[in-house]
């Protein structure tokens, strides 16, 4: 379980996230949500550790994750906004280099690399170079690293931008998949796939978060009503 | 697998991939080469040792390789924003730090290697006496020296292209904070103080690689190396790490790190004090350094005894400190293993060791000299004068023997050279080393006495312009025939009217006579390298002479008419091909002990000039020997043992064309192979992927 408790982020003098709390248990998939600006990337930079927030804690089952940001992070997967890969690696090698260094021993590398292949349904690009992959194959193939490891906490930044209809279509998935070893918190505009497969949105309004909706229960009508509502402030 | 060798490997496949590798090794290679090739064909004749000079070509390359190799290790990860995926991975920035400076350093080596293995084939192939000359552990040596260096300039270079967002940036970075502002500086020292040179000392870079090249280690100066080296790589993992430290909350975290960073910056400087401080030198120059003595040399330290001090009163900053300090050591290790004197360096700085200074400057000892003292005994030789091995032997010889005076008389009046002219016409050098093996020098004008002085053990006639009058000519004669002993340089332009004399002992000058089929350096210089079993020549055999338009000789009907105590034995002593070069005659030597005839000398040497100071410093030749061993057959002191060439002098034996060879494959083919295969696996690697 990740526990988020008054989480603040000033950059530049400019607060981007104030008093953000939230719980995401085992098994669960949150969305957050907002306007481009409000803050969805930072909030999850800050969790990736690739940022110091003001004041407020990141409790991992009870413990204070960022106090011990490398014991923390063996239970990380991350995938950020931009994708960036070795270009002149194939795939298979990518996969094997990010499995070593995260420390993975030699004889589960491979056990590893296919259940993650598996799931991302990449297994016909393992020989291809990835300089030669499309912007939503790379994605793909990045999100096969996040996975890896069986992360107990995976954070997908704008997770659904650049990919297709098919694999939009097996976003679901996977996503559900990796919630059976994961707490699944995944960023984006794209309300209409969230609804289908995450529990609950948080909705990231200035750097706020403006309104928390389940989603059990509700028509997918009414639920993206509700969420663009409240990213909207109630102007709509 | 560590997270240091997952980096290390993915470093080093990643520079496999990249055309910029190939182009910085290639580039590396041939920079090294041509530096190499044209300081290797300057330094000829020098003493500084072979694998020395190449230690020095690659050290002042290295920095700019290690700059190329690392400039995107970094860079390129924050650039395109893989940075981000290095860092969400449990692994500590220092394991990273590690492993892509362990990469860039492996490069470097690799290249490194690469140019070694292909200087020795180059060697091999164009200046094989060069190679066979050198002591073989230099270039291991030369090897741990680049290595430790190689380990700073890679640290600089990871930990510049951690903080630089462009690789070019970093890269120019740190080549100006590897290469422009330590050589700058020295360059603007240089000029602002020209004649300062000795205080500052040698090029500190510079003078690390010579000095391990050279077996002598400096173990201060290598843990400074590493120490700086470990503590950039401790600031570059602080820089990556600060990557994270984004937003207010960070602030704490950036005061800590940059008052880390002050901390770990101060103890570099203060450790660095203290191992320069301490330093200890390693000698590792083995046997190399004393059985590169020539065995003339061997022979005196062979023939002293008892305990010999010899003091090098010089600044330990001064820039002869290093060379002096080689030269001491080897003599002390060549009459250990000779079995002669027992030798005790000791250093005196005048600025530090100053009762030690001061008791030297009591008993007349000039600053800047090396002392030998043997009991009561005391001899200085200033260091002006320029020492090597020669006068260091000669120095002990004087200290543990005494050998009488000879007298040498020098003819002026006709336009000779003259022992007294310190300009490159003059014979001020060779004078000096008479002086110091024994002889005394004096002018004689012909023309006002009436008889050559009783102590007279040999006339020399150098570079007679205009002729000698007929009374000087009779004199000459009466001289001769009373068993005397006469030296000739002579030229083509000007014989000085030696020709009868010389006809009637038995040498004929053939002026108008070419040398055919001999080598050149210059064009108008004759290298010659094939000499007699004579007295004169025999030590000479692997070293070569340089003549300028040289005159060559042949025997006269008076070498070929006499016989018993008349006859004449004539000598080709040096030759090219089928002229003689140099001759030497004597007349009388096959009488018979009994009748105690003193037979009559007459060396002649078909170059007026050939050991005029300007020739002398000009390259590596054995012309000195081959003129104090004239010089030593004709007063009958026959030096023990063979001379040869002065050892330590480095002697390629290359011609100018062989230069310009090796030059060209050291600076263009190489490099130019090894770009292209480089090259073509990148392309093959592309290509399959």
């Amino acid at each position: 379980m990740i526990e988020v408790r008054n989480l603040a982020f000033t950059y530049r003098r400019q607060p981007v996230l104030r008093d953000v709390s939230f719980v995401v248990s085992p098994g669960e998939t949150v969305s957050v949500v907002g306007a481009n600006g409000a803050g969805k990337t930072t909030l999850l930079r800050v969790l990736a550790t690739l940022a110091v927030p003001d004041s407020g804690t990141v409790m991992i089952d009870g413990q204070d994750a960022l106090s011990r940001p490398l014991r923390y992070r063996r239970q990380l997967g991350y995938l950020p906004e931009r994708v960036a890969l070795y270009e002149d690696m194939k795939v298979r090698d990518y996969l094997q280099y990010r499995a070593t260094l995260k420390g993975e021993p030699a004889k589960r590398v491979r056990r590893r690399i296919s259940e993650a292949v598996e799931m991302c349904r990449i297994g016909d690009l393992m020989r291809t170079s990835i300089h030669w992959l499309s912007a939503g194959l790379r994605k793909r193939v990045a999100l096969a690293d996040a996975l890896l490891l069986r992360p107990r906490v995976l954070l997908l930044d704008d997770f659904l931008a650049g990919l297709d209809h098919d694999m939009r279509m097996a976003a679901g998935e996977i996503l559900s998949n990796a919630a059976s070893f994961s707490s699944v918190i995944v960023t984006g505009h794209e309300l209409w796939d969230f609804a289908k497969w995450t529990s609950r949105f948080l909705v990231l309004r200035d750097g706020v978060i403006a309104a928390k909706v389940e989603t059990a229960g509700l028509e997918p009508s009414v639920l993206r009503e509700r969420v663009e509502d409240a990213m909207s402030g109630g102007a709509r | 697998m560590s997270a240091v060798l997952v980096t290390w490997r993915r470093t080093l496949g990643r520079a496999r991939n990249l055309y910029s590798t190939a182009l910085a090794v290639g580039g590396f290679l041939a920079v090294a080469g041509a530096i190499f090739a044209f300081t290797f064909a300057d330094a000829d004749g020098g003493r500084l040792p072979l694998f020395a000079i190449w230690a020095l070509s690659v050290s002042q390359t290295l920095p700019a390789l290690a700059a190329f190799l690392a400039m995107d290790v970094w860079s390129d990860e924050r650039h395109s924003g893989r940075i981000d995926m290095l860092l969400t991975v449990a692994v500590r920035e220092r394991d990273y730090v590690l492993g892509k400076f362990l990469g860039v350093w492996t490069m470097a080596m690799a290249a490194v290697l690469i140019f070694a293995v292909s200087s020795v084939v180059f060697l091999l192939a164009f200046a094989p006496s060069a190679l066979a000359g050198a002591d073989s552990a230099g270039l291991l040596q030369a090897l741990f020296a680049l290595a430790v260096q190689g380990a700073l300039w890679c640290a600089v270079s990871v930990a510049l292209s951690a903080m630089c967002r462009h690789a070019a940036a970093a890269a120019f970075a740190s080549v100006v904070l590897t290469v422009a502002l330590p050589r700058g500086i020295w360059a603007g020292l240089m000029a602002w103080s020209p004649e300062g040179r000795p205080a500052f000392g040698e090029m500190p870079l510079d003078a690390f690689a010579v000095d391990v090249a050279s077996g002598f280690v400096p173990v201060g100066v290598c843990a400074v190396y590493l120490l700086l080296a470990a503590v950039i790589l401790f600031i570059a993992a602080k820089c990556v790490a600060s990557l994270r430290l984004v937003g207010r909350g960070a602030f704490p975290l950036r005061l800590s790190v940059g008052f880390t960073l002050l901390l770990s910056l101060a103890f570099a400087v203060l450790a660095s004090r203290l191992a320069l401080r301490l330093d200890k030198t390693l000698d590792l120059s083995a046997e190399g350094a004393s059985s590169a003595f020539s065995a003339r040399t061997r022979s005196i330290l062979a023939e002293s005894s008892g305990d010999i001090t010899a003091t090098c009163f010089l600044s330990r900053s001064d820039v002869r400190f290093r060379e002096v300090g080689r030269l001491l050591r080897a003599l002390k290790r060549a009459s250990e293993e000779t079995g002669g004197a027992r030798f005790e360096i000791r250093f005196v700085d005048p600025r530090w060791d100053v009762g030690a200074a001061e008791r030297l400057v009591r008993r007349g000892v000039a600053t800047e000299s090396l002392v030998f003292e043997k009991g009561h005994r005391m001899a200085a030789l200033p260091l002006a004068d320029g020492i090597g091995e020669r006068a260091c032997a000669a120095t002990v010889r004087r200290l543990t023997t005494h050998p009488p005076r000879r007298m040498i008389y020098w003819t002026v009046g006709h336009g000779e050279s003259g022992f007294g002219v310190y300009d490159a016409f003059g014979m001020s050098d060779i004078a000096r080393d008479l002086a110091r093996e024994g002889y005394s020098h004096a002018p004689i004008d012909l023309t006002a006495v009436g008889q050559v002085p009783d102590d007279c053990a040999l006339i020399l006639v150098a570079g007679a312009r205009d002729d000698l009058s007929r009374a000087e000519l009779g004199l000459l004669d009466s001289y001769l025939r009373g068993g005397g002993r006469l030296l000739v340089l002579t030229s083509a332009a000007h014989e000085g009217g030696l020709a009868s004399l010389l006809s009637a002992w038995g040498i004929r000058p053939l002026a108008a006579q070419p040398v055919v089929g001999a080598k050149t350096i210059s064009g108008s210089d004759v290298i010659v390298s094939s000499f007699a079993d004579h007295a004169v020549s025999s030590s000479l055999r692997g070293s070569r002479i340089v003549l300028e338009r040289p005159v060559a000789f042949a025997p006269s009907v008076a070498a070929a008419g006499a016989d018993g105590a008349d006859r004449i034995d004539f000598t080709p002593v040096a030759r090219v091909g089928t002229s003689a070069l140099a001759v030497a005659v004597e007349r009388g030597a096959s009488a018979g002990a009994d009748l105690a005839i003193r037979p009559t000398r007459i060396v002649a040497v078909g170059d007026a000039g050939f050991v005029l100071n300007g020739q002398l410093a000009a390259r590596a030749n054995a012309n000195r020997d081959f003129f104090l061993n004239c010089v030593a057959y004709l007063a009958g002191t026959d030096a023990p043992g063979s001379g040869g060439a002065e050892a330590g002098v480095l002697s390629s034996g290359m011609d100018r064309s062989a230069r310009m060879r090796h030059a060209l494959v050291s600076a263009a083919v190489l490099p130019g192979v090894v770009f292209l295969v480089m090259v073509a696996v990148t392309l093959r690697r592309r290509h399959r992927a």
